[in-house]
């Protein structure tokens, strides 16, 4: 099962007394199928949080765990998708996509149709073929979701995805994602500093302090998007504008700003 | 020996000559110099006989040697004996040499095992030990075999284990990710990340692996283009030393343009992606 918990997690990159203390107590729970965006000023450890999900990196203190077992190493029931995409330029599209399957033993017959189905759903049918460096950045990225959603993971971890992308793709496969969510919920954690982001696609938004890393606030989305059926708009610009996003937004801008104040103090 | 880092790296801004034309253009060049050289040996009578062979004399010597034979052998032998000796060597060297930098390349424990050994063999030039190992293995194959894995073992293991090492950490994770089993890991992150790395080790293995070997024959051999030079030098026959030079030369640029275009096949993903970041 899918649910990913963080309890009394510090962490302290170098000796434990002198080292860089990056995260200090943390304490969240993501719910099975849920999607949690985490904002936060950078070098917050945010992204720390979710490599310790990845079994990237180790807590100092405290327990990472999903479905109730403690994280020891990466595994392709916690899927990732990486800033810069990560795709193995020596495969083809079709290739970066089967790995994954392979490793997990699936049938031959198996793997075709999901990877069919995939780049169906992620319009990637006609670059099957191609390599990753012939493809957009938006491109590449897609088929790193692809490559993420395509082993059915317990849990997805998102790490800026679309940070690398430019305004127009990134607002396109926001809605994409959003789509892909609600279509087959996965557990999500989605690292962004893009608040609008934040608030377009997670349930839940924890915002983070400045190093030492802490949650500050949880917040909850899905009840205010359910309430405003947001989800009945098909396009972002048309959610952004309503008085209830934005109050959102602002509310969690404000939230950053006092970090950004207190930095500068 | 060629100019085979030309085709990836060109600076000059402006048209790409078309191939039929480069190939001209070197026919040209070619020509000019042999009509420079007979002029200067034959026509003009510039350079003593002696010190330099006129453009007859040389094929007058490769006449001799393909015929008659030379220093104990015909041309086709001597070229075969090389030529072996140089793939053997090459081959014997990068079986180890890829494999070690792999394993420096992933495991910082082998690497701090490993490279303390390195740090004191390396700044040894690969021709010191010819002596040694003439004295060991005597003037057969063996000794020559030996000497040309020491000088093309270290550029292999070298270039071997930087590509390993300038994997993209995101693209490693991806594949820990995955959940990679161990060898598929090796056959297909592993090796294909550092490929391109792997390749330029194999060319300077390559081009040690002919140099080592002729010096290694000129000290003492039986057969081979590296004899040929010695016997002919000791016959004060220049126009035969000449078409030895020119034997080892056409040869280290074939055997480099084979590596080439085996590099080119292999690396079809990063040329492309080379040429696409411009």
């Amino acid at each position: 099962m899918g649910v990913i918990e963080f309890k009394n997690v510090n962490k302290v990159f170098g000796p434990r007394a002198t080292g860089f203390r990056a995260l200090d107590d943390i304490n969240l729970e993501i719910r099975d199928k849920e999607f949690v965006a985490i904002v936060g000023p950078s070098g917050c450890g945010k992204t720390t949080c979710l490599r310790m999900v990845a079994g990237f990196e180790d807590a100092t203190d405290g327990v990472v765990s999903v479905g109730g077992t403690p994280i020891k190493r990466p595994g392709p029931d916690r899927a990732v998708v990486f800033q810069q995409f990560a795709l193995f330029p020596w495969k083809s599209v079709y290739d970066n996509i089967d790995l994954g399957l392979r490793n997990l033993n699936v049938s031959r017959a198996d793997r075709e149709a999901r990877i069919d189905a995939i780049l169906d759903l992620m319009n990637l049918k006609q670059y099957a073929k191609h390599f990753p460096h012939q493809l957009s950045g938006g491109m590449q990225q897609r088929v790193a979701i692809a490559r993420a959603y395509v082993l059915d993971p317990d849990v997805l971890l998102m790490d800026e995805p679309f940070g690398a992308l430019d305004a127009q793709t990134r607002v396109v496969m926001q809605e994409e994602l959003v789509r892909l969510a609600r279509k087959n919920p996965r557990t999500v954690l989605f690292i962004t500093h893009a608040v609008e982001e934040a608030v377009y696609l997670a349930d839940r938004v924890a915002i983070m302090t400045r190093a030492p890393g802490r949650i500050k606030e949880v917040l909850d989305v899905a009840t205010i998007r359910n309430a405003e059926n947001w989800d009945s708009y098909d396009k972002i610009e048309d959610v952004m504008d309503l008085e209830s996003f934005v109050h959102l937004r602002t509310h969690i801008w404000r939230s950053l700003r006092e970090e950004k104040a207190a930095q500068h103090a | 020996m060629s100019n085979h880092e030309s085709v990836y790296i060109n600076c000059e801004i402006g048209e790409e000559f078309t191939v039929p034309r480069r190939i001209s253009i070197g026919f040209a060049t070619i020509l000019i110099v042999c009509a420079l050289w007979y002029a200067a040996t034959t026509g003009l009578g510039l350079i003593a006989p002696g010190r330099f062979p006129s453009p007859t004399e040389t094929w007058s010597a490769l006449i001799h040697i393909s015929g008659r034979g030379y220093g104990g052998g015909d041309l086709a032998m001597h070229v075969y004996n090389s030529l072996r000796l140089v793939v053997m060597g090459f081959i014997f060297a990068i079986a180890t040499g890829v494999p070690l930098g792999l394993l420096m390349g992933w495991s910082r424990r082998a690497e701090a095992l490993i490279n303390p050994i390195f740090l004191i063999i390396r700044p040894i030039p690969p021709l010191a030990w010819i002596p040694l190992a003439i004295l060991w293995l005597g003037l057969g194959d063996a000794a020559k075999i030996m000497v040309i894995w020491f000088s093309a073992f270290v550029p292999s293991v070298i270039n071997t284990y930087a590509g390993v090492r300038n994997i993209d950490r995101p693209v490693l994770e991806a594949a820990y990710m995955l959940g990679m089993p161990k060898i598929r890991f090796i056959t297909e992150v592993l090796i294909p990340g550092a490929s391109p790395m792997i390749f330029t080790g194999l060319r300077l293995s390559l081009q040690a692996s002919w140099t080592t070997l002729v010096a290694a024959e000129l000290v003492g051999a039986f057969y081979g283009l590296g004899r040929v030079l010695n016997v002919a030098q000791q016959d004060l026959y220049p126009g035969m030393i000449l078409v030895g030079m020119i034997a080892v030369a056409i040869l280290g640029w074939a055997t480099t343009r084979l590596l080439g275009m085996a590099e080119m096949r292999a690396l079809r993903w990063n040329t492309a992606a080379l040429a696409a970041k411009g």
